[in-house]
């Protein structure tokens, strides 16, 4: 059995929109990232444990909004309190996180196939989110995530670098291919290369 | 649009939010003998009040928190927001 990624029919390979004349550096970048792990962390009310000794591949969770603690292999975002998003390239860290945590105080949830990623990188890509976003990106850094809407679904976008701006949009997989078609389309005026 | 600040994440569109209704009716309490009349101004009951307000709201594409936004109802002004298990005096 073959597994299909989230947007395998709807990400064409290609240079699309304004590119004519420009040089491919400075367009619009967008790939699907598959691959990954990424697992909800949820600490309940009633747990008591303190969060210092918990690490997860060197990282602990904070509660800080906004907040990623990272490394290069994972990324640990803030999804609300008590609440964590981890994302990582090494998959047999859901062993660590299961045989860290213990079940009585939090709840370990594998949401690694109900997600569509969408990474988007360029000096565009931050014009690109304000159009559907009603979130204040001039206020937003390297290193934070943030929940919000695009275009009315739900997502969350994980700021990876700022020179130039890099982006991970993740949304539930069943929305992807809506979420991608507005992030192309809005990309259009920049002109953009679909990796 | 309202601008809601989540006691969570700080100010945010209300478009990340859902709102949830009236926050100041209280339940009755539990295994006490309640009236007819007692459950329904619980249950459906409600008044409209124009000016200052408590209301619930979810801050459902953010943070999922539940919070107390105090609203004026005529100008939409909010002069607070509460996490929802605070005690407002």
């Amino acid at each position: 059995m073959s597994s299909l990624s989230a947007l395998e029919n709807v990400h064409a390979k290609g240079q699309f929109g304004d590119s004519e004349g420009k040089d491919d550096k400075n367009l619009l970048s967008i790939s699907e990232t598959t691959n990954l792990l990424i697992v909800q962390i949820v600490q309940y009310k009633s747990s008591n444990s303190s969060l210092d000794n918990m690490q997860v591949d060197g990282l602990n969770l904070r509660d800080n909004p906004s907040l990623v603690n990272f490394n290069d292999n994972t990324r640990i975002l803030w999804n609300g309190p008590r609440n964590w998003i981890l994302v990582s390239k090494k998959k047999d860290i859901l062993n660590e996180i299961e045989q860290k945590f213990n079940d009585n105080e939090f709840a370990i949830t594998d949401i690694s196939h109900s997600k569509a990623i969408i990474e988007i990188e360029g000096k565009e890509a931050k014009e690109v989110l304000k159009k559907g976003c009603p979130f204040n990106f001039g206020e937003l850094e390297k290193n934070q995530s943030l929940n919000s809407t695009y275009n009315g679904m739900s997502v969350t976008i994980d700021m990876l670098n700022d020179d130039p701006d890099k982006y991970r949009i993740f949304g539930l997989r069943s929305f992807g291919e809506s979420l991608y078609h507005s992030i192309t389309d809005a990309s259009l005026e920049f002109g953009y290369i679909a990796k | 649009m309202l601008h809601i600040k989540c006691p969570h994440c700080g100010i945010r569109s209300q478009n990340e939010f859902s709102y949830g209704g009236d926050a100041t009716v209280k339940r009755p309490e539990l295994n006490k003998e309640v009236t007819d009349q007692e459950w329904d101004n619980f249950v459906y009951n409600r008044v409209s009040p124009r000016g200052k307000h408590l209301e619930l709201w979810q801050h459902l594409s953010g943070c999922r928190q539940w919070i107390k936004v105090e609203r004026d109802t005529a100008t939409h002004e909010i002069f607070n927001t509460y996490k929802a298990n605070e005690e407002i005096a």
